[in-house]
């Protein structure tokens, strides 16, 4: 026996699908099949919501937990990961949670050669979206307490905390654009506070699409 | 009307009209008045009715401190007309009074009823016959209030919001002091917040006209990059935290540094009829002719005790207002007095106003030497307006709250700051600064300081700081004569509180009757408990006090600063309705399914699909599917993940062979069952532990306590939310799952407490063979992602064998067949595993020790007193859960724990807590339900399948 039952990955036609993707397609989303996940593409054009604020579904990012020595996660990362901030490699982010924990979120890595590092899957652990835009800030402002001003959370930073009364984690992935991780069963209520909030703001959801037209900062 | 012509720093745009109404007449505006000026233009006099007598009252203040002007505003109670600022359409309307703001029937309490109604009457008058206080009470409630809520739930909702904002420096208060603190820290580098409760900054210099200076000074703050949030009151402190009520929005400021720059509040007198509409405090004047260009009276005795009176008798006489006297408490009121007498203006020093007459408004005043009763050097106007001003207080209650400390200071006649805590600062009139450039250099000091505290300091920053305390050190007190504690009595009722009507009289009924500390004097007299929240009654009343007892001011001492500092709306502080909610990934197809879902701790669970004992039976004599996913799930991993769990459990983990299940009760250091679930070896160093739902997060957090404590080799993930979770039940389980699967199910090959891993449909599953409902059951778990597409292929697959979802009631009704705990339910923080019919789970000979280790070997050499059994009841009635055991006296010796119909057995039954003497079988225990006795019989083995032969088949 081992832990692949952790891993989104099936065959049969089994399709992944996010936990926001009931209220995603209650916004109009389309959805199309990539890399085994049903994803919400895309959305009625909202343009004056991308000079407020958007968010995306990106449920479907891989996520996998190094644990081992802090020694060896280093090693693994193949640079010292600090606490507080999340390191770029490729598409993937790298994010010390602990001295003896890591979280990859982005991409599966090859570890075999690491030595003293295990991993685990826990891509359906988080839900995730991607928030962005000139008021992404104000937009966390109205439901969680961290800190996000840039010379305290500046690009890259990475800051786990309660958010909407729930345990998460924020990447800051550029200027304006945050990776948001929070528990997976929260996710169609996480929707709704995003939603509620954002949409209060002129905002509104976009499809995965759209998150190319961002450069991520790394 | 009352209009003036145009003010040097007024805030109306003449040119717009704004149309509202009052009580259903038309009132034209303009824009930038509020609702009380253009009223008062209109030639509104009285604008509420008192909270107890039904006095009318006018406005004072013009600031929103007081609760003269409080009236509903399109519905809404609480608004203070003063600050609301007039906005077409809206509707006005007077509160607390019946029928009409003009005829107030309840004015009778006050004409009639006052030697019936001293503080507290309601609980002596209406204290007998004790069974009309439910209709004394709904009077009581419909005479008293401040207006009335609106009925309908939906005209109820507004939107409001949260907005968190840290900040390196807060900045409280936006008037010449807060703005020159703001623009110091934020010229250093510091982010800043200012919040100010004014409609735009600048407090107390607007009433002087200096409107453009003002303007440049806020231009230059903004262009520091301070945020001003105008509008803005802050309603506390709360560790470092500031709530800033603006509109409809709370914003919750931290910072790291703050500054209070609240200015000082006006102080009323307290005289016979000083309630009077037409009775107005001298800033409130002022905001009247300078922001409005509002006449407040065509002829006015001003009183006063400091140049505050003055200043306003000179800007009045300026607007046209005749100034018919002046009464100044001082014996040498200063140059201002003798160039105002130099105009023919009569001063009186050392005199006071000690009646206001009229009977709708102010046509009289009596003025006369200070502290003298009746008759006397007295001298009696005609006049339609008595400006008065009291002096001024500290406006320090935020600061207290913070920690800050106050001590009396006699000469100023209030309490003034005497110690601020780190991180505090105080600038302006708050912090004792008196004069306009003092004023702006204690701002620009704390400013300074606060970013100097942050580590911005420069050496030009900190020479000025140097100088600013040189040039602060210096006297800049002006003169003032500290206000008698009431003047006139006997003359008409003096008010000391006038958001509760309590007057002088009623504090000293409240020292007689033995309240004689100002904090039982507040609660009984209820004084300084109002809408104003002290602003404009605390001195007067502690000053009453110390009249009263002789006590020095200071051993009197102030009350207690409490948040809010302002009267807000519940649902400003209730921010947004959202409530975190956990859903399973197959939650949708529950709807789907008719599911009645419910709360189940922080999860939405489906209860049952309509017919829970029909969902039972289908378990038992078919098959059944349930969604699990709420149950804890944590993978323990690492060279010392055995020894770990053999630690933290009272049985044996360690050799557990991989591919195999142990159920396991966790508990407590004193032996305590918390919380149950199984645990399968995935691989050598593996284990995958499931816990109830409820305790999942407490299981973790024990487990993390420990691990971090123990420091063993492990490590510990939570995939609680990451993997969903079905229960496959029932006769018909083994062959829908040989449907779904490649696995060989047979009882051989796949024993009860196996573990094995395989495709189901396509996903990879972990699949336990265990038995909660006592049926073959298999708990497949799998990654959420593929929660409904797991789900769809079982019900698919089961549809030809009548699978059913069940849903978590007819659990409950399967798992007590079996008489399988569940803890929390059947078990309490009491509860032991030998007293809940588990000793079997503990093992005392392991060789290591393990948590509640000492407190389980001192319970296995005792017989409990009760132990938890099952019973059943012949005559189909269902005790309720918490029904009580009774001996034979009557005495109550245990309790129901559960109880349900069994739709398989037909019968009640049930788990209790009993005295150990009856825990046999054979044995009848009495059970007390509501009234009801019922005698049950005891059973100790499961109800269902008591050799567990099907479960194992």
């Amino acid at each position: 026996m081992n832990l692949d039952f952790l891993i989104p990955a099936a065959d049969d036609g089994a399709l992944a699908h996010s936990p926001m993707e009931p209220p995603a397609r209650k916004a109009g989303a389309r959805f199309e099949v990539r890399d085994g996940w049903n994803v919400a593409v895309e959305f009625p054009s909202r343009s004056a919501a991308e000079d407020a604020v958007t968010w995306a579904d990106v449920s479907h990012l891989p996520k996998v937990e190094l644990q081992g020595a802090s020694a060896a996660i280093d090693a693994a990362a193949g640079v010292e990961l600090p606490f507080g901030t999340a390191v770029r490699q490729g598409d993937a982010w790298w994010c010390r949670l602990t001295g003896t924990r890591a979280l990859i979120v982005g991409a599966r890595p090859a570890l075999e050669s690491a030595d003293g590092v295990n991993t685990l899957d826990v891509t359906s652990n988080f839900a995730a979206l991607t928030v962005m835009g000139p008021l992404a800030r104000e937009t966390f402002a109205r439901f969680c307490a961290l800190d996000l001003r840039p010379h305290v959370t500046p690009v890259n930073a990475l800051r786990p905390g309660s958010i909407g009364r729930q345990p998460g984690i924020l990447i800051r992935e550029d200027e304006d654009r945050y990776l948001f991780l929070f528990g997976w069963a929260t996710g169609e209520y996480m929707w709704s506070v995003v939603h509620d909030a954002a949409t209060h703001l002129g905002g509104g959801p976009v499809g995965t699409d759209a998150l190319a037209k961002v450069a991520v900062g790394a | 009307m009352s209009r003036l012509g145009k003010q040097p720093g007024e805030r109306i745009a003449r040119d717009t009209t704004v149309t509202f109404t009052f009580d259903g007449k038309q009132v034209q505006a303009h824009e930038g008045d509020t609702i009380a000026s253009a009223l008062y233009a209109a030639g509104q006099r009285t604008f509420s009715r008192s909270f107890k007598y039904h006095r009318r009252r006018g406005l004072m203040c013009v600031a929103g401190q007081c609760p003269n002007c409080i009236c509903a505003v399109d519905g809404a109670p609480g608004a203070r007309a003063c600050t609301e600022p007039a906005r077409e359409g809206i509707t006005v309307t007077h509160v607390n009074a019946t029928p009409s703001l003009e005829f107030d029937a309840m004015r009778a309490t006050d004409i009639f009823g006052g030697p019936f109604t001293p503080p507290g009457f309601y609980y002596k008058t209406f204290i007998k016959p004790r069974r009309l206080w439910p209709l004394y009470e709904k009077i009581l409630r419909n005479a008293a209030g401040l207006g009335k809520l609106r009925k309908s739930q939906p005209e109820r909702e507004w939107r409001t919001e949260y907005r968190r904002r840290h900040a390196d420096v807060l900045v409280t208060g936006g008037g010449i002091a807060g703005l020159n603190a703001a623009l110091a820290a934020a010229q250093l580098g510091a982010d800043v917040v200012l919040a100010d409760e004014g409609a735009e900054p600048g407090g107390q210099r607007l009433i002087g006209g200096e409107v453009h200076e003002i303007a440049a000074l806020v231009e230059r703050v903004r262009g520091a990059g301070v945020e001003i949030i105008d509008h803005g009151s802050a309603l506390g402190y709360f560790d470092g935290m500031v709530p800033v009520w603006q509109r409809d929005t709370l914003h919750q400021v931290r910072a790291a540094q703050h500054v209070f720059a609240t200015g000082a509040i006006e102080q009323p007198l307290v005289f016979a009829g000083n309630d009077l509409p037409g009775v107005m405090l001298a800033g409130g004047a002022r905001r009247l002719v300078s922001l409005y260009a509002v006449s407040p009276g065509r002829r006015a005795v001003v009183a006063t005790t400091s140049d505050r009176g003055l200043d306003a008798a000179v800007a009045l006489r300026a607007a046209g207002v005749q100034i018919v006297a002046i009464a100044d408490l001082r014996p040498d009121a200063g140059d201002a007095a003798r160039a105002l007498r130099a105009d023919g203006v009569p001063v009186f020093a050392g005199h006071t106003v000690i009646e206001a007459r009229g009977s709708k408004h102010v046509d009289h005043a009596v003025i006369g030497a200070a502290g003298i009763g009746s008759g006397g050097d007295e001298h009696e106007f005609e006049c339609d307006l008595i400006v008065v001003s009291g002096g001024a207080t500290p406006a320090s209650s935020l600061l207290l709250q913070a920690g800050a400390e106050s001590a009396y200071d006699p000469a100023r006649g209030h309490f003034a700051l005497a110690a601020l805590p780190d991180g505090l600062h105080a600038a302006g009139e708050v912090a004792g600064a008196e004069t306009d450039e003092t004023v702006a250099w204690s701002g620009e000091l704390a400013g300074l300081q606060a970013a100097h505290a942050l580590g911005r300091a420069t050496d030009e920053s900190t020479a000025r700081v140097t100088e600013l305390e040189g040039l602060l050190a210096q006297p800049n007190a002006v003169a003032i004569a500290v206000a008698p504690p009431v003047s006139g009595e006997g003359r008409g009722k003096c008010f000391a509180c006038l958001c509760e009507d309590v007057t002088s009289k009623d504090v000293h009924l409240s020292i007689e009757e033995g309240y004689d500390s100002i904090e039982l004097s507040k609660r009984y007299t209820t004084v300084t408990m109002g809408p104003c929240q002290g602003r404009m009654c605390q001195l007067p009343s502690v000053r009453l006090m110390a009249q009263e007892t002789g006590q020095s001011l200071q051993q009197v001492g102030t009350t207690t600063a409490r948040p809010p500092w302002v009267s807000v709306p519940m649902g400003i502080l209730g921010g947004r309705p959202v409530e975190p909610a956990k859903r399973s990934a197959i939650h949708d197809r529950h709807r789907e399914l008719g599911a009645t879902v419910k709360w189940a701790g922080d999860w939405r669970r489906a209860y049952d699909y309509g017919d829970p004992e029909g969902e039972a039976l289908a378990v038992n004599r078919a098959a059944g599917l349930i969604d699990v996913s709420t149950l804890g799930k944590l993978i323990v991993r690492g060279p010392d993940a055995g020894a770990f769990l053999d630690r933290l459990y009272p049985n044996r983990f360690a050799n557990l062979k991989p591919g195999r299940i142990r159920y396991g009760v966790i508990s407590s250091d004193a032996g305590r069952i918390v919380d149950d679930g199984t645990i399968c070896r995935i691989d050598d160093e593996t284990f995958y532990v499931t816990t109830t739902s409820s305790g999942a997060g407490a299981v973790e957090e024990w487990f993390s306590w420990w691990l971090a404590d123990w420091g063993d080799d492990v490590q510990l993930t939570d995939v609680t939310q990451g993997l969903s979770a079905v229960n496959l039940a029932g006769p018909k389980a083994r062959e829908i799952m040989g449907a779904v699967t490649d696995l060989d199910c047979s009882n051989e090959a796949f024993a009860y407490m196996d573990g094995k891993q395989a495709r189901i449909a396509g996903v990879d599953c972990l699949i336990l063979r265990i038995g909660f409902v006592g049926e073959v059951g298999y708990e497949i778990h799998f990654p959420s992602a593929y929660g409904e597409h797991v789900w769809d292929a079982l019900m698919d697959a089961g549809k030809p064998h009548g699978l059913r979802p069940f849903g978590l009631e007819p659990q409950r009704i399967l798992r007590l067949q079996k008489m399988h705990i569940l803890v929390g339910q059947d078990t309490d923080s009491e509860s032991t595993p030998f007293a809940a019919a588990m000793p079997w789970i503990v093992k005392l000979d392991k060789e290591d020790d393990f948590i509640g280790k000492w407190a389980l070997e001192h319970y296995a050499q005792q017989t409990p007193t009760t132990a938890l059994v099952g019973f059943t009841l012949p005559n189909g009635h269902v005790p309720t859960e918490g029904a009580v055991v009774v001996d034979a006296a009557g005495t109550p010796a245990g309790q129901v724990t559960s109880a349900r119909h069994s739709p398989v057995l037909d019968r009640t039954i049930g788990m209790a807590w009993v005295p150990e003497a009856l825990a046999h079988d054979g044995a009848k225990i009495t059970i007390s339900d509501e009234g009801v006795t019922l005698v049950a019989d005891i059973q100790t083995r499961p109800f269902y399948d008591p050799d567990g032969e099907v479960l194992r088949s």
